[in-house]
């Protein structure tokens, strides 16, 4: 299984053979991450990447961050492939392999490996193994709890893995007669999330977004068949450039269609052997994560989910529903492969041979509908190397700590020519020792989503007026060269020259002197959240394997003491 | 007969789907830097020609 999962991974992640870092939409990493304010808790800002941003920023001052880049992106399609594999209830290692198989070679991963959601596929490989984890509780099986605790960390570096992860064991783990496991195991993962809800409630953003994603953030038809079906799938994404070409072909409804009716014929085997009561919130699940990705696209729940958008904070979250298809693409894929495993059982019957055929045939059929996940998407994932210009900015940073950095010309992603002209986020805030300030305005297509930041609202409107940068506060400002031509002169007025490269400028503002950082006392109920995750994190370790070393050690000590007597 | 032709057939589609899967993993490994930029070419001047905002803006987050 082990070795299947990794030609795949091999396959899937090629191009990062080569050294570098892939920056692809919202996939930054950076050499070494400052473990700034901004990373932990978000002063302005959503905590989108709370605390996926603080975890990156720990492990990239013990390792690089091209390191943890392969880590993380290695890791989850392995982890996703033998967590499926192990997963699927059945004796049959061919059986094993096609669910293996077909869960890293999902719409689903491929279009948010493009899109460079990386914390999102990190949940993705987590919960076969969360799944797994509370079903173990259920049966009552010693250290479950701790599994599940450590099956669902991983999970909550985003708020998204987060609330899947708490929607799975409080569904699966609740059990008549048996409460004591179940609690803990809920409550844990409850403090798991407990990071990014401290840090949503102390953030000056508010908790309401734009509605104006709610269209443009919704599942989006590949083919002739509509959205729904996109979802069947598992794909549907709303961007058309994160999404693998080979989805538009008009076949590709028929594969899915093929694949529904598969697992169809498998959840009665699903059933059998998982307990009907098992396999019925297993279902549930899948269907609350459909429904959630659907939200957007059907007119009049579309409507609703405006509406909540707009006043209910917190529910910016549903916008870009897909993301929720998790347990669905779990679900489809054991299912598919139980589907799979009944139609070879009864041709077995018949002729051995065509069984076998049949067996590789489906084992293929997710990687002919969708070849161009093979390379990393067709060559869309290619490391590339920072130019020397943001080492010394970050370093002429540090060396005058304190204040505000503007990235300029206003914008949140960057097309670099020494990154192939590839849409990135950009690196700014994660690779430069400061607060930096980038344009949280979403465009797609021709709409604008307003970002929540109130600070970045009163820059725009500043610049927008034709005022210069000095009266905005910042102490820094960084004009990224590729689209010097964007800012306007007058922006610049009055600003110190310090730094001048090839693709970064660096200007001081003299209107403002080095202010050392004032932490608010309220983002420390974010670091207190953090501790209490890792605590709870150390604790299912030290159960998981510290007691059974101590176990072990007693067991081993009285067989020597048996057989001294004996 | 009936088995001859069932392991014909079955053999067949699994012969395409493994065609399929073996070309386009091949195309995939063998994509180019040219073919990707030529690519993103062909959809800008798509977009140019619907009206639309170029999708590979750096401005642009993506387009539907």
């Amino acid at each position: 299984m082990y070795a299947v999962a990794a030609v795949v991974t091999a396959v899937v992640l090629a191009p990062l053979a080569a050294p570098g870092y892939v920056l692809h939409y919202d996939m930054v990493f950076v050499p070494r991450q400052p473990l700034t304010w901004d990373l932990v808790a978000p002063a302005q800002g959503l905590p989108r990447a709370v605390p996926m941003d603080a975890v990156v920023s720990v492990l990239t001052q013990l390792v690089p961050g091209w390191m943890v880049q392969r880590m993380a992106l290695g890791g989850a399609v392995l982890l996703a492939a033998v967590g499926a594999g192990r997963l699927v209830p059945t004796e049959r290692t061919g059986i094993r392999l096609l669910a293996a198989v077909g869960y890293a070679w999902t719409p689903y991963l491929a279009e948010r490996l493009l899109i460079g959601q990386w914390g999102l596929l990190v949940c993705y490989a987590a919960l076969p193994w969360l799944v797994r984890a509370a079903l173990e509780l259920r049966a009552g099986r010693a250290g479950a709890v701790a599994r599940v605790l450590l099956a669902a960390a991983p999970a909550a570096i985003t708020p998204t893995g987060g609330l899947i992860a708490f929607g799975v064991v409080s569904l699966l783990a609740a059990q008549r007669g048996r409460w004591r496991g179940p609690a803990i195991a809920v409550a844990g993962v409850a403090l798991l999330n407990a990071p990014w809800v401290a840090a949503a409630l102390v953030t000056g953003a508010g908790g309401t977004s734009d509605p104006a994603g709610v269209a443009v953030f919704a599942a989006r038809g590949e083919n002739w068949a509509g959205p729904l079906v996109a979802l069947a799938g598992t794909g549907g994404i709303w961007s058309a450039q994160a999404t693998p070409a080979s989805r538009a072909l008009p076949l590709v409804p028929l594969v899915t269609l093929v694949l529904l009716a598969l697992a169809g014929a498998g959840f009665g085997l699903l059933r059998r052997r998982m307990s009907p009561d098992v396999s019925a919130r297993l279902l549930v699940l899948a269907g609350a994560g459909f429904l959630l990705a659907a939200l957007g696209a059907v007119p009049g729940s579309a409507d609703g989910l405006r509406w909540a958008v707009a006043q209910v904070p917190g529910a910016g979250l549903l916008r870009d529903g897909q993301k929720f298809l998790v347990p669905y693409a779990l679900l489809l894929v054991v299912c598919v492969a139980l589907g799979a495993e009944r139609l070879v059982t009864r041709l077995e019957r018949t002729n051995r041979e065509v069984a076998g055929v049949v067996l590789g045939g489906v084992l293929l059929l997710p990687v002919a509908a969708m070849p161009d996940l093979a390379f990393g998407g067709a060559g869309r994932l290619r490391p590339v190397s920072y130019p020397a210009d943001w080492q010394a900015v970050a370093g002429l940073l540090a060396a005058d700590p304190g204040g505000e950095v503007l990235a300029l010309p206003l914008s949140g992603y960057r097309a670099y020519s020494w990154n192939a002209g590839r849409t990135v986020l950009d690196p700014a805030p994660r690779y430069l020792p400061a607060t930096v300030l980038i344009d949280d305005t979403l465009r797609v297509g021709d709409v604008a989503v307003t970002g929540e930041n109130t600070r970045l609202r009163e820059i725009r409107h500043l610049l927008g007026a034709g005022r210069p940068a000095t009266e905005t506060g910042v102490r820094w400002v960084l004009v990224q060269q590729h689209r010097a031509d964007q800012v306007d002169p007058a922006t610049l007025t009055g600003l110190e020259l310090v730094h001048q490269g090839v693709v970064l400028a660096l200007y001081r503002n003299p209107a403002v002197p080095p202010n050392p950082v004032v932490v608010s006392p309220v983002r420390w109920v974010v670091v207190a959240a953090m501790a209490v995750a890792i605590a709870v994190v150390v604790a299912a370790l030290f159960r998981r394997y510290a007691s059974r070393l101590l176990h072990g050690n007693l067991r081993s000590e009285v067989q020597t003491l048996e057989d001294w007597h004996a | 007969m009936r088995k001859a032709l069932t392991l014909a057939v079955s053999g067949l589609v699994a012969a395409v789907l493994g065609i399929l899967s073996l070309g386009g993993l091949a195309a995939a490994t063998t994509a180019t830097e040219e073919e990707a930029v030529a690519e993103a070419q062909e959809l800008i001047e798509e977009a140019k020609q619907a009206d639309e905002p170029d999708p590979y803006a750096p401005e642009i987050y993506g387009s539907r």
